[in-house]
């Protein structure tokens, strides 16, 4: 069994006339401490289906199941549990606490997890040892959204969720955040599920799906994996 | 793991300190005064209750026309009583005021001295201590009581005189002109017998075990004095208003300052969960990310709740503290200013720590979890989305476009808040109430003392004094006699009397205070109530059909002050009288009612001062002076308490309006870096943001005026019915809400300024920053 399973998902938003079906079944399955990237243009349905897979959406159809549990099942209160477990958020806003320091905004992450990560050693991982006593805004965006990684990473998820977690960064910082997930997929062994639009993020990843329409219309394992510092784009 | 995000609390603190001063001032100066209020009332009430026991208050007393022999108390004694002699002569001082001199007492009604010494010496006397306060007398002070000097050794209470009512049927006691005190024995022996008046306290060999056996035994009693001597007062302890009010007073003003306190609380607590609404739309981004990441709407709530309940927890400790040591001196002050109460001693009061501490920080919780349980009730990708409302598809109201863009985006501010402005005008109803009662008092008191001068039946009333045992049918060869003497002795030679009879009931309608009525037999031609009666025909004056909403055609049911027997009259029409609850008839149908015979008389109207009866057949005189005791004794001890008042009101005013509006801008400083950006001035921006609460605040205002107005009415009638003998009539003078208004402009003035300089404050790379 795989770790993430996901069967024959649909979602829909709206009704009679203005229905849009936006996941119109999607299966798709992930193995533990996969680098799996969501591709597709706007209204894909790319990070609809990252919100189900993260708990924060719900499904009309289909089910996802993650090391065993399945999600559907859950009640809002389960969920959150399930979210606390298992899954670590990053969105391409960073949605930080704007009073809380940089350390005190990743210990925020670790206070969700029984077992988090050391904060002291994470801080020096996402290379923000100069900046952990600073407050977001005296952070340049790249230092932020390091900050919204160690953040979702400090509670050790099984799953990271990245919701075009480069979205709002120039070419170096973005190649910065990418070989920093890199790292940390590879150093704590996370699943990682990246919604993107950048195309050659792709090569990075261990399995690309495209999706158009609601639709998987392309899946596969990357055979050529790149590393982070050779994306170019 | 601590939650970090408990680290943001301090910060929060610092990075909105003015919001959290004000609140937090506000909150200590409120607890803290009710705590002291609670306090000081709690142990005064204590110190009220117990000095019963400890002074060994008298069950009841009762005036006699002649001093009783031996034989005579030991036939009143015989009725399950210890009589105690309490005489006491009235003297008037040099400033005005009467002053009834009792010997010190050892036995009953024990005295409470509060400072200085008892009197041991010939001319010297112990004041109440009210009386020498209101009189700046002191220990070591001389005065002068009907021409004879007193050194002033001591100031005492008198238990039996907590509060100080000359007579028990006044409706309002005057402790300027009225005040108690005592002399030595040996003083005291040096009286003569025309000055004396003898007044015998008892107490019960068995005390009664509630309050309807003690109204019977009582009244049992009184006809069994009656029996044995004549009586000219007789009041048992459960009536006597000089004893009781005291009590009953500081009982009611409890209930109204805990109100008081729990409004303040819950006007803060939705204030605080607005500028928290609005923290969480600011923040809408970072909670959907949380909940995202995992931490749950309990865990959320608890983080949004923790700075309101903390300030209030804080600022109930803090204003207990406050309330135990400053605060209950100033109150336990206001209740000496009123009242001659003995000494106390803080009681540690658990009901008021309940109240002021638990109660406001429940309040807080329950408020603060309700609109933040709602409010948190989204989804996480509602939040991440910053789709906010609850509602499915909230449509922007559509605004004419031909209204000026100004007015559309003004309206659109005043949509986006409405919320904060129904707080707004909840709040400023809140302290308009406050602030209206606090500036009315003094004039409707004023506007009472002008009625009562322009509408005096005379300038003098005398109420002759016809002991009870005249009436006594057990004695009718004496009672003959006396009716006998006693029409000679009360003719007058003076052309402006005109005879009227009088005879007092009291009220039995029990949702209001029981009181006395005096009802006027007139003459058929009277010059002073012009009225033409006929037959039994009954008028009730105004103040009576006002105070018991009595209309003509309306039935009213009065009863003997000691007896059950009750009297029914048709009420025939209002006559204008707002001095007191009196009702009008011909005085052949008064005495005809009461069986007092057909040529009797109760008393003189006179435009001048009857000088030819002696003064022992008058019972009272009604003049400007005595109806006029109520207002000054309302002013001299509500005087200060209602600027205090007026002071609390402005604050809460301000306070409120500083926060709502200051909410406002926070919210929109988005927008308004972005308008500063795009070239607008700080004028044109003013008018965006500041004038759609002006607008709002003038209003309110505008509004609450007459809104308040009709709530003090209600209060008022309220106040009068249940906690007051008598009547006031509720009146507002127009310069109130002038003064209304204008302070209601001129705070917000002060606000609108602090906002204005909001707005130059507002960077403009906020709206860079912060694009996403």
């Amino acid at each position: 069994m795989m770790f993430l399973e996901i069967k024959g998902i649909k979602k829909n938003f709206g009704e009679g006339d203005s229905l849009v079906e936006v996941l119109k079944g999607i299966d798709l399955s992930v193995e533990k401490g996969e680098f799996c990237v969501l591709l597709g243009p706007s209204g894909s349905g790319k990070s609809t289906l990252l919100n189900i897979i993260g708990g924060i959406d719900r499904a009309n159809e289909g089910s996802i199941t993650i090391n065993g549990e399945k999600t559907e099942d859950m009640n809002e209160k389960r969920l959150t549990v399930y979210r606390r477990k298992h899954l670590g958020y990053i969105f391409q806003m960073y949605n930080l606490i704007p009073n809380l320091t940089v350390q005190e905004n990743i210990e925020v992450g670790a206070y969700l997890s029984e077992h988090p990560l050391d904060v002291e050693e994470l801080i020096g991982t996402l290379g923000l040892e100069k900046h952990k006593n600073k407050l977001p805004n005296q952070l340049s965006g790249g230092q932020q959204q390091r900050c919204a990684i160690g953040r979702a990473i400090v509670k050790n998820p099984d799953i990271l969720l990245c919701d075009e977690p480069t979205g709002a960064l120039d070419y170096n910082t973005s190649k910065e955040i990418l070989k920093l997930i890199e790292t940390v997929n590879q150093k704590y062994g996370n699943t990682v599920i990246m919604v993107t639009h950048n195309d050659a993020i792709k090569n990075m990843a261990d399995r690309v799906v495209k999706l158009r329409d609601g639709q998987i219309r392309k899946n596969y394992l990357n055979e050529d994996k790149m590393k982070a510092e050779d994306l170019d784009w | 793991m601590k939650n970090p995000l408990n680290k943001r609390l301090p910060r929060e603190i610092r990075g909105d300190f003015g919001k959290y001063l004000v609140v937090f001032l506000l909150l200590v100066l409120c607890i803290g005064f009710i705590s002291g209020f609670l306090v000081a009332d709690n142990s005064m009430i204590r110190a009220y209750n117990d000095g019963f026991e400890k002074y060994n208050i008298e069950n009841g007393h009762f005036l006699t026309e002649h001093k009783m022999n031996k034989a005579q108390k030991r036939a009143v004694e015989s009725n399950g009583i210890t009589l105690y002699d309490q005489f006491y002569v009235e003297q008037e001082a040099d400033f005005g005021a009467k002053v009834r001199i009792y010997a010190k007492r050892d036995n009953v009604n024990t005295v409470c001295l509060m400072k200085g010494a008892f009197p041991e010496k010939e001319n010297e006397i112990s004041l109440d201590r009210m009386f020498a306060d209101n009189h700046e007398l002191t220990v070591g002070d001389i005065i002068l009581l009907a021409g004879k000097e007193y050194t002033i050794t001591g100031l005492v209470a008198l238990p039996d005189y907590s509060c100080l009512f000359e007579n028990n049927s006044d409706s309002m006691f005057d402790a300027m002109l009225f005040g108690v005190a005592i002399v030595s024995g040996d003083t005291f022996a040096q009286y003569t017998e025309d000055e004396l008046n003898y007044d015998y306290a008892w107490k019960y060999d068995v005390e009664p075990q509630n309050e309807a056996e003690e109204k019977t035994v009582s009244e049992d009693l009184m006809s069994a004095v009656n029996e044995e001597v004549a009586l000219k007062d007789y009041v048992p302890r459960f009536e006597n208003q000089a004893i009781n009010f005291t009590g009953e007073d500081m009982g009611s003003d409890r209930a109204m300052m805990i109100v008081l306190l729990y409004m303040v609380i819950v006007i803060m607590a939705f204030v605080f969960a607005i500028t928290t609404s609005n923290t969480i739309e600011k923040e809408a981004n970072v909670i959907g990310t949380l909940r995202a990441s995992g931490y749950t709407r309990g865990e959320l709530i608890r983080h949004y709740m923790a700075m309101p309940c903390i300030v209030t927890l804080i600022s109930a400790v803090l204003g207990n503290i406050l309330g135990y040591t400053v605060m209950k001196n100033i109150c336990a002050r206001m209740y000496y200013g009123s009242y001659s109460l003995p000494t106390y001693e803080t009681v540690w009061n658990a009901e008021a720590f309940l109240e002021t501490t638990v109660v406001p920080v429940v309040l807080m919780i329950l408020i603060n979890f309700w609109i933040l349980y709602r409010k948190l009730k989204l989804s996480p990708l509602q939040f991440l989305r910053r789709d906010l409302s609850r509602k499915k598809k909230r449509r922007a109201v559509r605004l004419n476009p031909s209204l000026r863009f100004f007015t559309r985006f003004r309206i659109r501010v005043l949509l986006q808040n409405a919320a904060n402005y129904l707080i707004m005008f909840i709040g400023i109803q809140f302290a308009y109430v406050l602030l209206m009662f606090g500036l009315v008092m003094q004039p409707i008191l004023e506007h009472y003392q002008e009625l009562i001068t322009d509408n005096m039946i005379a300038d003098y009333q005398y109420i002759l004094n016809m002991p009870v045992s005249e009436m006594n049918d057990k004695y009718k060869l004496k009672m003959l006699f006396s009716m006998l003497q006693f029409e000679q002795n009360v003719e007058t030679e003076n052309e402006d009397a005109e005879k009227f009879s009088a005879y007092t009931l009291r009220t039995t309608d029990e949702s209001y205070m029981l009181e006395d009525i005096l009802l006027y037999g007139i003459e058929p031609d009277s010059r002073y109530v012009h009225l033409s009666l006929t037959g039994d025909e009954v008028y009730i004056s105004s103040a009576y059909a006002e105070k018991f909403g009595l209309q003509k055609g309306d039935t009213i049911t009065l009863k003997e002050k000691y007896e059950d027997k009750t009297y029914s009259f048709t009420v025939t029409g209002t006559y204008p009288y707002e001095a007191g609850l009196t009702v009008f008839m011909t005085r052949d149908h008064l005495n005809e009612v009461f069986d007092l015979g057909d040529d009797m008389f109760g008393g003189y109207f006179s435009n001048t001062e009857i000088t030819d009866i002696d003064e022992k057949y008058i019972g009272s005189v009604i003049d400007l002076d005595s109806l006029t005791k109520v207002t000054r004794q309302l002013v001299l001890s509500m005087g200060e308490m209602m600027k205090l008042v007026c002071g609390f009101a402005i604050l809460i005013f301000v306070i409120l309006v500083y926060l709502l509006s200051k909410i406002i801008i926070e919210k929109n400083a988005q927008s308004i870096s972005m308008t500063k950006i795009l070239g607008y001035s700080r004028g044109e921006i003013a008018r965006l943001y500041i004038l759609p609460t002006s607008i709002m605040v003038v209003l309110c205002v505008l509004i609450s005026i007459p809104v308040t107005s009709y709530e003090i009415g209600i209060i008022w009638k309220a106040m009068m019915s249940g906690m007051m003998t008598g009547w006031l009539p509720y009146w507002v003078p127009k310069q109130a809400y002038i003064q209304m208004f204008g302070s209601g402009l001129v705070c917000y003035l002060v606000v609108a300024a602090l906002e204005l300089h909001r707005i130059s404050r507002v960077p403009m790379d906020m709206a860079l920053k912060n694009v996403e």
